[in-house]
C-alpha cells in the first residue's frame, strides 16, 4: 500500500545538507550534543534534551509531534549520571511517546503514546505498540512486539521487519513533502 | 477574564525561561523546573515547596470545574521533594511529600496525595479521596499496594541538574527577591 503524502508548512521546516527535516516548533536542548544523521524528520513540539547527555539518531529515523526523546540517568554511590541514548537508524516514534531509552536499535517501531522507562534497552527490529508503558531498564529482545501496561511480550515478528521498517521510514520520508 | 502574573521564586530556585507559568505561583528553595512545564494558577495561588523537580511538559493546574463558584479562594499547596515526570498532569489541591508522579499520569481535582505515594505512568486518578501514605498506584488497572519505606528522594539528580541546567538554558530571575533586600 502506498502512503498518502503528508505535507508541511515548508516554512515552519528547516532542511539541512544531510536531509534532515527539523520543525522550528521543537524544543532541541543543548543542540551541539545532538547528532541528526540524515533524512531525520523531527516535527513540531517535539522535545531532545540533548543538554543531558549526547543523543545520536541515525539515518531515517522520524520523531512524531510531541515526542519526548531523553536521555535516561542512574543513581551511583557517589551522585547520579545522565547516560547517552542513541538510536539506531530507521527508527519511528510515534505522536506524545516518551522515550527514556539507554539504547534503541534499529529498524524499531515506538507507538504513540508509550512510555520507554529509564535505561531500557530495545534490540533491532522490535515493535512497542500504542500506549504501552516499559518499566525502568526492561530489555526488549529482536523481533518481538510488546504491548499494555505494564509492557508485556504479545507475540513474535516475521523475519521481514526489517524490511518492512525500512520501506516504512523511506516512503514516510519521500512523502513528507512541502506544501504547494 | 485575564490573569495576573506574580511569580515569586525562591533563591537557589531553577526554573528554565521557556515554561509556561500564569497568575501567583510561588516556588520554593532548590526546586527546579524543566523547560515547557506548564504551571497555570487560574482559579487561585499556587505554593510549590522546596526540592521539587518538575519535568518537561507537566501540568499543575489550579482551576475550578465549569460552574462552580467556592466561598474563598481555592490554594493548591505542593510539599517538598516531589517528583513530577515528563508529560503528568495534576490538579491535585494538597500533595504532600515525596511523591512521585510518573510519566503520562494524571491526578484529578478532588484527589489529595500524602507522603510517599507513588502513581504509576500512564496511571489516572479521578475519583475524589486521600490517598494513604506510601501507597503505589501501577499497570493498566491502576492496582495499588502498600510500600514499606518512602521513595528515595532526588537530591543527587538536583544537585546535577542544578550544575548543567545553566550551562544550556536561560533562568527567571528571581526580581522579587532582589526587591525584598533592598527595602
Amino acid at each position: 500500500m502506498e502512503l498518502q503524502d503528508i505535507f508541511y508548512n515548508k516554512v515552519e521546516y528547516v532542511e539541512t545538507a544531510s536531509g534532515n527535516k527539523v520543525s522550528r516548533q521543537t524544543v532541541l536542548c543543548g543542540s551541539q550534543n545532538i547528532v541528526l544523521s540524515g533524512k531525520v524528520i523531527v516535527q513540531s513540539d517535539a522535545i531532545i534534551r540533548g543538554d543531558l547527555a549526547n543523543v545520536r539518531a541515525g539515518r531515517h529515523c522520524i520523531i512524531s509531534k510531541r515526542a519526548v526523546i531523553r536521555p535516561p540517568f542512574k543513581k551511583f554511590s557517589k551522585g547520579v549520571a545522565f547516560f547517552p541514548l542513541h538510536m539506531g537508524d530507521h527508527v519511528f516514534v510515534g505522536e506524545n511517546s516518551v522515550v527514556n531509552a539507554a539504547v534503541v536499535g534499529s529498524y524499531v517501531y515506538i507507538g504513540k503514546n508509550c512510555v520507554i522507562g529509564r535505561r531500557c534497552v530495545l534490540k533491532d527490529c522490535c515493535v512497542i505498540e500504542d500506549n504501552t508503558v516499559l518499566p525502568p531498564e526492561t530489555v526488549v529482545p529482536s523481533f518481538t512486539r510488546y504491548a499494555s501496561s505494564p509492557g508485556v511480550c504479545i507475540g513474535e515478528l516475521p523475519e521481514c521487519t526489517q524490511d518492512l521498517m525500512l520501506e516504512f521510514t523511506r516512503s514516510y520520508y519521500q512523502h513528507f513533502l512541502p506544501a504547494k | 477574564m485575564p490573569l495576573k502574573n506574580s511569580i515569586k521564586i525562591m533563591p537557589g530556585a531553577m526554573i528554565c525561561n521557556d515554561c509556561y507559568l500564569r497568575g501567583d505561583i510561588t516556588i520554593g528553595k532548590n526546586t527546579i523546573i524543566h523547560p515547557h512545564a506548564s504551571i497555570i494558577a487560574e482559579a487561585g495561588p499556587i505554593i510549590i515547596g522546596e526540592n521539587n523537580l518538575i519535568e518537561e511538559q507537566c501540568v499543575i493546574i489550579n482551576r475550578l470545574p465549569a460552574g462552580e463558584h467556592p466561598i474563598s479562594t481555592p490554594v493548591l499547596i505542593i510539599g517538598d521533594s516531589n517528583v513530577f515526570e515528563v508529560d503528568c498532569r495534576s490538579e491535585a489541591m494538597k500533595i504532600g511529600e515525596d511523591n512521585v508522579l510518573e510519566s503520562k499520569s494524571f491526578v484529578g481535582r478532588g484527589v489529595e496525595l500524602t507522603d510517599g505515594c507513588i502513581v504509576g505512568a500512564g496511571c489516572r486518578l479521578t475519583y475524589p479521596e486521600i490517598i494513604p501514605e506510601k501507597t503505589v498506584i501501577f499497570g493498566s488497572n491502576c492496582s495499588r499496594r502498600q510500600q514499606s519505606e518512602r521513595p528515595p528522594p532526588q537530591t543527587s539528580q538536583l544537585d546535577f541538574l542544578s550544575k548543567v541546567l545553566p550551562h544550556y538554558h536561560q533562568l527567571k530571575k528571581n526580581k522579587h527577591e532582589v526587591k525584598n533586600i533592598i527595602s
